[in-house]
Parts: C-alpha cells; structure tokens; sequence
C-alpha cells in the first residue's frame, strides 16, 4: 500500500543546507505531524515529498516508487496549502473538478467525483460560489475537497489552520481527524503548533535546524523526550531547566544538588556520569506542587485562571522558573514559595543534551 | 461673485480641458461638413452647407475604395499584433517573475534597452528584404510587436508578483502541465493588465503612422493612417476630405475605448494594493 520511505534526505539551496539527512518510515494509513520551529525544514521537506522542491540527495521512496525524478502529478499526492492558494477565477465546483479536468476524467465520473467529495465535506451548497464569496473555513475545506477527489495515495497539509480564527481551528482540526479516520489515507502534517502536533498525530517527526530530533508517538514524545530540543518544544508551558552538579551515581539513579535544588536523587541512567559532572535538570511547570521540599524562590508574577494558578518564579540563582499549581493561590509578587516535585517526573540531561531515561 | 470667488480654479481646469480635448474634436467634426472651398479657409466656422454625406463617399471611393482595404488591413494589423503581445508579454513577464536565474538581470537589461534605443530603420528594411518579410502583412505584425514588447512585460510582471506562487503549486500538484498553469490558471487571472495593454496597444498599433509608411509600401498594404495622404498633398489638399477621413478612421479605437473603458482604470491601479 502507499507507504512512505524517506532515506537520508538532503536539500541544499547553494552553499546552504536546509535538512541535513532525513531517515523516515511511515506506513499506510498513519498520520504524521511534523513540527519545529520556524526555518526547521518542516515545510521544505514537504515540499520535497509533494516533488515542489528538487532533492538534492538521498531517496524518496512513495508506495514502493522510486519518487526522486517523478513529476509531482505522478506521485499520487494531494496537498492543502497554508492559505488554500483556490482559483480565485473559478467556481467552487471547478476549483475541485480542476485536477479531474486535467487528468481527462470523463464529464459524468468528474461530476459524480466532485458530489461525493462535497458531500463528505458538507459543502454542497458552496459548489457555484467563487473562493472570494466564501469564508476562511469554507475556503479550507474547498481546499481539502480539491485534494480528496483525486483519490491520492499520500495528503500533506502544509500548516492548513494557521489562517483561521481559535474557534474554527479546533472545529476543522476535529473535521481532519475524522476525514483521516474515514479515509485511511497516509497523511503529513507539517505545522508549529504542538497542540495541533499532539492531538492529530499517530506519530510526531520533531525537527530543528534540518536534523530529525526524534520520532514517536505523541505521549511518548511528552513523556521521554530524547534530548534537551524536544523536552523543551514539547508541552507547554514549556519545561523548567536548571543546571545542577551530580553528588552520586547508583544504579539506576543519580542524586544531583545544585545552588538552587536541595539534593534529591532522580531515577536515571547513570552511564558514564560521575559525581562531579555538570548536568541539566528538566521538570515541566505542572509536575511541581507547593510544599516545602526542594526548592525555593520569590514569586514574580502571578496569573489566576480560577482552574490553575500560573506563577513566573525567580530561583535564587537568577534562574526564572514558570509553575502552575492546581486550584485558586493567592499569592502576591515578592512572596516566598517552597515547591517539591516527584523525582519520577523529573529528566536528567547530560552536558551532551541527550535525556538520561532511566533503563527500565 | 461668491460662487465665483470660491470655484475660479474649477472653471479654468473646465475650461482648459474644453479647450485643449474638445475644440479639436469640433473642429474636425465642423471641417467634415464643409465643402472644399469653405474648409480651404481652415477657419472656425459653421459649415455653410451639410455636405458630410458627399465627403464620406468620395472618401471611401478615392483611389479605388483604398480606405476599405486599409481598415482591413490595419484591423488584421492591429488584431494580430495585439494577440501576440498579449499572449508573449503575459508569458515572458510569468517566467521573469517566478524562475530566478542568473540571466535576469540581462534579461531585464534587454527589455530596458527595447524601451529605450530607437528603432534602426534602414537596418530593419534590409533585415526584412535578407528573410522576404519586407513590404508583407505579417512583417509588419512582427515589428509592431517587436516594437511594443518590452512595455507590455513590464505592465505583466509588475502585476504577477501579486499573484501567490502557491497558485501555481496548487495547478503543479493537480496535474497542470507548465502550459496549463499557464493557459488555465495564470492568464485568466491576469485579465485586469491585458484589458490594459489591449487598449493602449490596439489603440496605438491602429494609430502607428511611420512604421507602415518605412516597412509596408505599395497600395495594397495601405494602412488607415495612410490614407491621409490621398487628400494632402504639396500642391492640393482637400482639408474637408482630410478631415473626413480622420473623423472615420478614429471611429474604431473610440469603440474600443468606450468597449473597455471601466476595465482599463482596474488594470491601472491593480496591483498598487493588494486585492
């Protein structure tokens, strides 16, 4: 079936390199996200995969095809653009029907094509309008039907919501979803919203700086990040970091203490850590509770949603920290707050950035 | 006097623009309706008699019906023209536009320098006889589009930045064949630039006066403006055959002007923000 194999992937424009080596394996039906930060390479290695961009080394395998030198309409892709990029000069019906009037397609297949592409988009009363009589969410889905009724193997969406108001996001995030299940097509996604990345993805592709940072489902992207880069990108708010020093390595756990962090001993993988080293301490704002224990600092700013308590905290080392305590805190800025986490939370990064997870 | 005090600027640009557009227009419409001798006078007067119906037929018959194979040929000229132009420019001004290479800048230079080295015409002449183009219909359909190019792609280009490349990838992505986007996608979209450039150049290729004089000679390729010469000459002139004629053969581009009016101020402005 239509599977997708990228082998070490390369794109240079010039001098410069964009995405430096990507390895990717992803099986029919799967839906992939893939997310960094702007000028990652996300969007360009799409647009490798659709055939917009010219590979400038490694291999690009779709369903079994060498895809290297395939002309884009013989890929068996579709794709939805960032700003829908419809034919301003078309109907609705004509904007879909585009693809199926190039290929050929006789009148009374394209017309029955484009019902059934409406129908499963509930857009059928759009089909005469012109794209400038519709709104973003309708426009949207226009798009997404100009990519259904070709029937293609693989969907990349090219940060298809960024445009759209809060509200309509989440409907349309919802409707993709559902399309995804309905039509058991592979799909790529490439966006910078991690909520978006969370909630639609079998698997999330993190990228920075053109490298694959990791490859994974998205709780175990939240849960066991590989390395410093996807701790951080991942969750938000995003995660606390603190440098602290290792008193001593166990098995299976290390006990850190630092200027700020009274010592605590954290499962981990202790391999090729000795005391003395230098290690980063990662822990995400929700996992800390307000008890005394740890650590301490001076609240700085104080936001209460009623739900949950946002509070920027100065550590004593200058270090700012962001914590989010469940329920209503009345706290004021200036104030001293004690805080305690479980040490199972808590991620030890060795001075190379990669996770420390302990081994079981 | 208020009223006056208050609006004196008004009444001279009023009266300016009367002056300079429509004494003109009175005049060859007045010197149309005259007989030769009253119109020998070349004077702002009423015609003492209507004889416009007289002037048209000896117009249109001198020298054997010369002004009916004249439109025909200058409306062939003018069509044929104008659709290269239209089809070429919109081309060159799209590829200029969205595939940067290091040949643009002398691209651009070469499209510059049509707009700004005058026309060589003897050059052109032995040019023309060396590849037996000279003194043919079609010769002359390439010069004038040679000659109109590079103000045309200039008009496109400007205008096709604004169209979002993602329009293209999107025709890409559904199939569309690099003429396809084209043909399909890219022209219908440039409509607002060539209502502008079929006005301005229909408008000026009909009118074009020295270029058929130089490369199309012989009476079987006369062009409309051509035909002014048959009532002026160093001996005689007929002014109120002359201005007969020219009253007739500005009827065409006023058509087209009125035909495309509203259209052309779009074009015009497009692009100056973003729609």
């Amino acid at each position: 079936m239509a599977g997708l194999e990228l082998k070490s992937l390369h794109k240079s424009y010039g001098e410069v390199e964009v995405i430096k080596g990507v390895d990717l394996s992803v099986t029919h039906g799967e839906f992939v996200v893939f997310v960094g930060p702007s000028g990652c390479g996300k969007s360009t290695l799409l647009r490798m995969i659709a055939g917009l961009e010219d590979i400038s080394g490694g291999e690009l395998w779709i369903a079994d095809k060498l895809c290297n030198a395939v002309e884009p309409r013989d890929r068996g892709i579709a794709m939805v653009f960032q700003n829908y990029a419809l034919y301003p000069h078309m109907t609705v019906y004509d904007n879909v029907g585009f693809g199926l009037k190039l290929a050929g397609t006789p009148k009374d297949v394209r017309d029955r094509k484009i019902r059934d592409a409406a129908k499963i988009l509930q857009m059928e009363h759009l089909l005469d309008r012109k794209p400038s009589q519709l709104s973003g969410g309708q426009r949207q889905r226009v798009a997404i039907g100009r990519a259904i009724v070709r029937q293609p193997e693989v969907f990349l969406f090219d940060e298809p919501l960024s445009n759209l108001d809060a509200a309509l996001r989440v409907e349309t995030r919802m409707e993709i979803a559902k399309l995804h299940h309905d039509l058991g097509a592979t799909m790529i996604y490439v966006t910078h919203d991690q909520v978006e990345a969370m909630t639609l993805a079998d698997k999330i592709v993190v990228l920075n700086a053109g490298v694959v940072q990791q490859v994974g489902a998205p709780i175990e992207l939240y849960q066991r990040p590989a390395n410093l880069f996807v701790a951080g990108f991942i969750g938000s708010p995003r995660m606390n970091f603190i440098e602290v020093t290792v008193k001593a390595v166990g098995a299976d756990m290390i006990t850190v203490a630092g200027t700020d962090l009274a010592a605590i001993t954290i499962p981990a993988d202790g391999t090729g850590i000795k005391p003395g080293d230098t290690v980063t301490l990662g822990i995400r704002p929700h996992d800390l509770e307000s008890r005394a224990g740890t650590i301490s600092g001076q609240v700085v700013l104080v936001e209460r949603l009623g739900n949950e308590t946002n509070i920027s905290l100065a550590l004593p080392s200058g270090e700012s920290w962001l914590v989010v305590l469940d329920g209503d805190h009345d706290l004021k800025p200036g104030q001293r707050l004690d805080l305690t986490f479980d040490p199972a939370r808590a991620i030890i990064f060795g001075s190379d950035g990669v996770a420390r997870h302990p081994r079981t | 006097m208020i009223f006056l005090r208050r609006y004196w600027l008004s009444a001279v640009a009023v009266l300016a623009s009367v002056v300079v557009f429509l004494v003109p227009f009175a005049f060859i419409v007045l010197m149309a309706f005259k007989d030769q001798k009253q119109a020998s006078l070349l004077d702002f007067s009423w015609p003492a008699g209507n004889h416009l119906w007289s002037n048209i037929v000896e117009v249109v018959t001198t020298r054997n019906w010369m002004l009916l194979t004249a439109f025909i040929n200058s409306t062939i000229l003018t069509v044929a023209s104008v659709t290269l132009l239209v089809i070429f420019a919109a081309m060159v001004g799209f590829v200029l536009q969205r595939r940067k290479t290091r040949f643009n800048g002398l691209i651009e230079f070469l499209i510059l320098a049509g707009l700004m080295i005058p026309p060589a015409v003897v050059p052109t002449i032995w040019l023309l006889q060396g590849i037996g183009l000279f003194a043919k219909l079609h010769g002359m359909v390439l010069i004038e589009v040679a000659y109109a190019l590079p103000f045309s792609i200039l008009l496109y280009r400007a205008f096709i930045a604004t169209i979002p490349r993602e329009l293209d990838e999107a025709a890409i992505i559904d199939g569309a064949r690099p003429f396809d986007v084209f043909f399909r996608v890219i022209l219908p979209l440039l409509w607002p630039v060539t209502v502008t450039n079929i006005v301005v150049q229909s408008v000026a290729i009909f009118n074009d006066f020295t270029n058929p004089l130089y490369y199309l000679p012989g009476n079987a390729n006369a062009t409309v403006q051509l035909t002014l010469y048959n009532f002026q000459s160093q001996f005689q002139t007929s002014y109120n055959l002359l201005f007969t004629n020219i009253a007739l053969i500005t009827i065409p581009p006023l058509l087209v002007f009125l035909f495309f009016n509203r259209q052309i101020v779009a074009g015009m402005t497009a692009g100056a923000v973003k729609g």
